[in-house]
């Protein structure tokens, strides 16, 4: 390291900095740093003469390494690394001190902020010494997608990849493609058939030369990580015996969607006791054999609607399934439509109205007569059989909230709107594909708001209700959405790695394994015949919980190792 | 003179140092007593970097992660949090007041918050003056 | 005194004996030192003097070989007398190479460990007030005691040492193999460690020679004390919810604790190239607690009593912040 020629560019950045902060000055002190072989400041460091200055003095210098002091890393670093690689060298071996979001713009004592800026230059010249010259890597990527769930997300998804040239493998656990808008006769708000949709993105898949649709299949394994996976769906053969395949793929989407709460946890709704206490699925079938009538045949002349069944409920699931509102308005509509001249009621605690087009719904829902009647969350109705006398077979009791009043609905039909809720099979997908699931079972995306198809795991991804209760314009679109990302990706035909990531020196790996299970991205293996932990650089994140972690000191965060880290310490409170 | 503590901040680059650079991007005024040294991951935060910080002349060191559930590595900031009660525990029996070492869940959304504790663990460490340590070490060394 | 045979002192420091034990415990082997080498000094086993090393000229020793810490100016006196004369110098054991267990008394201020070593203690006779003084005059003599610092110090951070053995004590075996090296080295039968090397001891962390099993699964709901659970033999202790320090420290003693039973302690010191096995110990045993929430996370840390003795057992001198710094 002795012959080490560290350079450093004070930026004023027009007057952002140099109002504030006395460039001159901190050149002064950085000057005397062991290493330092030159020393300078400019206007505009990212300008195109600014960058042509930093290569300029690279070649004069023999520079090693450039430190520029500006605004923050995450607005110009890649810039000031391209300029390095420009000048021939690794882009690596800058380091950027953040002298104007976290100084000039901050503080209004020029005195205290130079003497700030001065210690930050400086640590970022001690930290560079220690930089290391990183290289980015490739591996193939593997342009096969699997598709686990033949739904309405699954089938989409499938779709934009099979247009895009590219092989899908489709694997359904039952007998047919559809999910759960096969069970549906219309769908909200424009009561569009859910048939009509479905055939046509049923027709295209199975008619689609890029897509092989696997029904009653499971995914029993997952092996290798993104751009090279080998997963081995088992199958049932002609007699019935399972058979296992291997496919390679690069990518995969869960699109596994939801099932239905189960009313008959709710006692005081009477599901399965009351005969004509139905779900809403079971309405739909009703609705698509296109006569709704009660359990004795008759056409029902008063039909109650009780929302969030399961739903918001803090003893069974606290999230709002999100869809229930609007399909209810939309049973109003059937119901009406297919009984004439039947009372409807709509019991709700809120109206949840949100989507394109919904509130115009509601407002028209109202105009066709709906009896709406409000009540408190946990504050739930009750329904019981009626008397020989009344002229219904049950009726619901309801402290509706607008009026005040308790009232007592009649019902010769109720239909319990209930929620949404994570598949029992969800443990067992999450485990298979390494996902992880939230408190309530649904599987959790990179980030909530900014990452919402992709997962921790690089090259899984999540679309459809399986995330989280949602309708189908938005399970489409976290569909299409998937697509698209594995799209770009395979568009590349590699994955570039980041230079950034985790190494295990195996000479000192004791095999503890404390860091197996720490890392969200399961990149780290254990060799069990070697008894040293690896990762796999190409899952590797870089968030280095594993190198402060491992009690050896054996992993290495590139680019944010101990010694980096150690001399921005010393350089910040010299 | 008032003593000036100088305080050696460690920020993970998706919340905490994003939310420090929109103080920066509002023009949000603080304390100049925080040194920033940018991590990717609080996860990444050894308890080392704390004692080093401490040995090195820190009055104070200030931790700061994204808040549990928004990790942008997942899980990064609970293992910050499992290993935080025990380095306190530590410190306290190093004699390292209370005040000098702090965590606090930032996210890049909240620029004035970390204004905010800047300013507010500056004028507590202010409070406690110095930290002991060095002075400590180097008149032990004077007696022999 | 034959011309040809190494000169060597072995001396103790803030000690317990236990490394000039081990050194003994060497059996037969004993004898090739006395074969090989003259010992100068060796108050467990030879006679010596203070001056017998005082008259040598510089470098005499071949090695000096001495363990403890220093905890009062006798024991600096000492290191640095024995550098003085010697050509190699060994930091031998956890204290001299660490601080060891007297370096946990840095955790207390020097007057609260005089006020009660004397003054407080029950079992001193009441009312004493009676407290060791460096210097005092009776009947015309000028006496003098050791000053006792205010902090227990590693022999480096006193003396520059040439290698260190660590352990407490450095296993037997590894002793054997520690002096061996060392003799080989100065009789030119072999290329001598780089300095500053640690000798007698491997290069990874006990586990790489733990017997028990290590699972990917490690996660704890609470920590248990040795007596309180019937442990699985076979598995590791850690995944058992005992504290054992051996994924932080360096193996070479042949793993006995663990191998009875116990957990590992941290004598030997931490893995190659960390700065602090205490803030390692901690990142580990926070690697698998099972929780997050804060609240529960806490809970759990209370079946975990006094972890800064568990941290920093033998290693308060070499921590970065080295002692207690309360007020």
């Amino acid at each position: 390291m002795d012959d080490l020629k560290i350079g450093v560019f004070v930026c004023n950045c027009g007057t952002n900095i140099a109002k504030v902060i006395d460039c001159d000055a901190v050149i002064d002190s950085v000057e005397r740093l062991p290493y330092v072989a030159v020393a300078r400041t400019y206007k505009y460091m990212c300008s195109d003469p600014g960058q042509d200055m930093i290569q300029a003095d690279i070649e004069e210098y023999g520079l090693d390494r450039v430190v520029v002091a500006a605004c923050s890393p995450r607005m110009h670093e890649p810039t000031f690394r391209k300029a390095l690689q420009k000048a021939g060298l690794n882009p690596y071996f800058l380091e950027m001190a953040n002298i104007r979001e976290q100084c000039s713009w901050v503080h209004d004592d020029p005195v205290a902020a130079t003497e700030k800026a001065a210690a930050l230059t400086a640590a970022a010249v001690m930290r560079v010494a220690h930089h290391e010259a990183l290289e980015r890597r490739s591996v193939d990527m593997c342009p096969n997608t699997l598709v686990i769930g033949g739904g309405i997300a699954g089938m989409s998804a499938a779709l934009d990849l099979a247009d895009a040239g590219n092989r899908v493998y489709l694997a359904e656990r039952s007998d047919h493609l559809g999910g759960n808008v096969a069970r549906a006769d219309l769908t909200a708000p424009y009561l569009d058939s859910a048939r009509d949709m479905l055939t046509e993105r049923v027709t295209r898949v199975v008619e689609h030369p890029n897509i092989d649709v696997l029904l009653e299949s499971q995914v029993r394994k997952v092996d290798g990580f993104v751009g090279n996976f080998k997963t081995t769906i088992r199958a049932k053969a002609d007699d019935g015996a399972p058979v296992d395949s291997v496919y390679d793929v690069g990518s995969i989407i869960v699109c596994t969607g939801y099932k239905e709460f189960d009313a008959s946890r709710i006692t005081h709704y009477g599901y399965g006791k009351l005969p004509n206490v139905v779900t809403s699925f079971e309405l739909e079938k009703m609705l698509r054999a296109g006569r709704v009538t009660t359990k004795e045949g008759k056409a029902p002349q008063y039909v109650a609607i009780i929302h969030c069944v399961g739903s918001r409920n803090l003893e069974f699931h606290a999230y709002c399934s999100r869809v229930c509102c609007m399909t209810a308005l939309k049973y109003a509509h059937e119901v009406k439509s297919a009984v004439p001249g039947a009372y409807v009621s709509d019991i709700y605690i809120d109206m949840h109205a949100f989507g394109k087009g919904m509130e115009d719904f509601y407002r028209r829902s109202s105009e066709i007569k709906t009896l709406f009647l409000m009540y408190e969350k946990n504050d739930y109705p009750v329904i019981r059989k009626a008397d020989a006398t009344d002229d219904c077979d049950m009726l619901i009791e309801v402290n509706e909230t607008l009026s005040g009043e308790t009232i007592e609905m009649p019902a010769d039909l109720v239909v319990l709107m209930v929620g949404m809720e994570a598949r029992e099979d969800s443990e067992e997908v999450a485990h298979l594909v390494n996902i992880s699931r939230d408190k309530d079972g649904w599987f959790i995306e990179s980030h909530p708001k900014l990452d919402p198809v992709a997962t921790t795991t690089d090259g899984v991804y999540i679309a459809g209700a399986c995330q989280a209760p949602k309708d189908i314009p938005d399970s489409v679109a976290q569909a299409r959405a998937a697509a698209a990302r594995i799209l770009a990706r395979t568009a590349l035909g590699k994955i570039d790695i980041d230079a950034v990531f985790a190494e295990v020196d195996e000479d000192k790996c004791s095999g503890c394994r404390m860091c197996n299970e720490l890392c969200p991205y399961v990149a780290i293996e254990f060799d069990l015949e070697k008894r040293r932990s690896h990762v796999i650089s190409a899952l590797c994140k870089a968030c280095g919980a594993c190198v402060a972690a491992c009690p050896s000191g054996a992993i290495t965060a590139r680019h944010f190792t101990d010694k980096q880290i150690f001399s921005e310490i010393e350089g910040v409170l010299a | 003179m008032t003593f000036e503590p100088k305080i050696v901040g460690f920020l993970c680059n998706w919340c905490s140092y994003t939310g420090a650079d929109l103080a920066g991007t509002s023009r949000i005024h603080y304390a100049p007593n925080v040194r920033i040294i940018r991590v990717m991951c609080s996860a990444r935060i050894d308890p080392t970097f704390v004692l080093k910080a401490l040995h090195d002349g820190a009055d104070g060191v200030l931790i700061c992660g994204c808040h549990p559930g928004d990790c942008h590595y997942s899980e990064g900031n609970y293992k910050m949090m499992r290993r935080y009660p025990m380095l306190k525990s530590l410190l306290a029996d190093y004699g390292i007041e209370d005040e000098r070492v702090r965590l606090e869940w930032v996210s890049a959304s909240e620029g004035q918050r970390f204004a905010d504790i800047v300013n507010d663990m500056t004028e507590r460490v202010r409070a406690l003056g110095p930290s002991p340590v060095k002075a400590a070490l180097e008149a032990d060394l004077a007696e022999r | 005194m034959a011309e040809d045979k190494l000169q060597i002192a072995i001396y103790w420091g803030a000690a317990c004996g236990g490394c000039d034990v081990s050194i003994l415990d060497t059996d037969a082997f004993i004898l090739e030192i006395d074969k090989a080498a003259d010992i100068r000094l060796w108050p467990i086993a030879t006679d010596g003097k203070y001056k017998d090393i005082e008259a040598l000229a510089d470098g005499d020793l071949d090695v000096a070989i001495m363990s403890g810490a220093v905890r009062n100016s006798e024991n600096e006196r000492m290191a640095h007398l024995l550098r003085q004369k010697s050509k190699v110098f060994v930091a031998y054991g956890s204290c001299a190479y660490m601080g060891g267990i007297p370096s946990l008394a840095n955790l207390v201020p020097r007057e609260e460990i005089i006020k009660r070593a004397y003054l407080s203690n029950a079992s001193l006779e009441p009312g004493n007030t009676t407290v060791p003084r460096p210097r005092t005059s009776l009947n015309g003599y000028d006496l003098e005691l050791p000053e006792f610092y205010a902090r227990v110090y590693k022999l480096d951070q006193v003396v520059d040492v040439d290698y260190y053995v660590p352990g407490c004590p450095p296993q037997p075996g590894q002793a054997q193999i520690a002096i061996t090296a060392l003799v080989q080295a100065l009789t030119g039968q072999a290329e001598a460690p780089a300095k500053g090397s640690v000798v007698g001891a491997y290069e990874r962390a006990l586990c790489d020679d733990c017997k028990r099993t290590k699972a990917e699964e490690k996660k704890v709901k609470r920590f248990y004390r040795p007596w309180e659970i019937m442990q699985d033999p076979d598995v590791c202790l850690m995944e058992q919810g005992m504290l054992c320090a051996g994924s932080a420290t360096r193996s070479g003693c042949g793993v006995r604790c663990p191998d009875s039973g116990i957990p590992c302690r941290g004598c030997y010191g931490p893995a190659p190239g960390v700065v602090d096995q205490g803030a390692k110990l901690l990142s580990a045993v926070a690697s698998i607690i099972d929780s997050k929430d804060a609240e529960d996370i806490d809970e759990i840390l209370l079946t975990l009593p006094d972890f800064t003795s568990f941290a920093n057992r033998y290693s308060v001198a070499a921590s970065p912040l080295q002692r207690s710094h309360r007020r």
